[in-house]
């Protein structure tokens, strides 16, 4: 009786949980997720344009500064003022002369003044970029990062007739 | 005799231990669903992103108005250029998706891009987001003109947007 009372309770093996299913949920949340995640995430630039109407009746104590964008890339600071030369199409991306070719070290110098300027006399600094509508969007990106480098974020956005 | 049967069908039962696997699987996912937040805006494989040396992280995406601006195809690849072509009709400057759909519009068609702005900017009001976040988000080509750029601008301003996002890839 003994004997056969053992033998009935021998075969109860320990509870399990069957996690196949579990792992096919889990593998699909990660495929997803693999195939939605964007690494490289993309950055801003942000600008804020000037209103149309003034908001005061009395004109801003501090002159914009002016930033001309050739179609050939030239950079201009107000009026003739030469910050960068023309984009050489050539060059290929990563390289020196390329990076050198993209940096405004003069411009982002003339427009740290002008942040400095409007804050003394307790004003917004305003620019206004002037671009030819054939320049190339890159270059209008350069002018953009130099304006964010000086802390300037109040621009004016004008087109130029082309040449 | 029997209990050498049974004591084979004990040995062959072979089981895999999962509880690891599943610990990496969960590493994993938590890993993934973290960086998924930095998926902000649709994005067209058809731009090239330009690139700036000074630029900050895109956090959020609410309130972002996405408008795609276009190179001309000369200025694309050959590959660019057929995948261009697949999805857009000649001379479409200006791309943007509208739910799953994706819509280009040429530069005669000026007014239905301010249109397609206008009804983004109600469709974030309406989600009660801050005016101040509701913003254009330009994804231009780097080889885009600026000509276009600058139409997309001033279709924002017309449908009362004037804040302006470019969208650009770290230099370095």
């Amino acid at each position: 009786m003994a004997r056969r009372k053992q033998r009935e309770a021998e075969p109860e093996e320990e509870p399990q949980m069957n996690m196949s299913s579990m792992m096919d949920a889990c593998f699909l949340l990660l495929i997803y997720f693999i195939v939605a995640t964007s690494l490289v995430s993309e950055k801003r630039l942000s600008v804020s344009l000037p209103g149309g109407e003034s908001t005061g009746g009395t004109p801003p104590p501090l002159e914009p500064g002016r930033i001309k964008i050739e179609a050939n890339g030239s950079v201009y600071w107000n009026g003739d003022m030469a910050m960068a030369g023309p984009m050489d199409p050539t060059l290929k991306p990563r390289t020196p002369e390329y990076r050198e070719q993209r940096q405004m070290g003069e411009l982002v110098e003339a427009l740290k003044n002008l942040a400095e300027a409007a804050k003394a006399a307790d004003t917004t600094p305003i620019v206004m970029v002037e671009g030819a509508t054939a320049t190339p969007h890159q270059r209008i990106v350069d002018v953009m990062a130099a304006l964010s480098e000086a802390g300037i974020t109040t621009v004016g956005l004008n087109t130029a007739a082309q040449e | 005799m029997a209990k050498k049967k049974a004591r084979a069908e004990d040995e062959t039962k072979a089981e895999l231990n999962m509880s690891s696997m599943m610990d990496a699987c969960f590493l994993l996912i938590i890993f993934f669903v973290v960086n998924a937040s930095q998926i902000t805006v649709a994005k067209d494989p058809c731009v090239r992103m330009p690139n700036a040396v000074t630029c900050s992280d895109m956090k959020d995406a609410n309130g972002c108005v996405v408008v795609n601006v276009f190179a001309d195809a000369d200025k694309m690849s050959d590959k660019e250029a057929s995948k261009f072509a697949e999805k857009y009709a000649p001379g479409t400057a200006w791309g943007v998706s509208d739910g799953s759909k994706t819509i280009g519009y040429g530069p005669e068609q000026v007014q239905d891009l301010t249109d397609y702005i206008t009804k983004q900017v109600e469709f974030w009001k309406g989600k009660n987001t801050d005016p101040n976040l509701i913003r254009l988000y330009i994804r231009g080509d780097k080889d885009a003109s600026w000509e276009r750029s600058a139409a997309v601008i001033r279709c924002a301003a017309a449908a009362g947007l004037s804040n302006v996002v470019f969208g650009t890839l770290p230099a370095n």
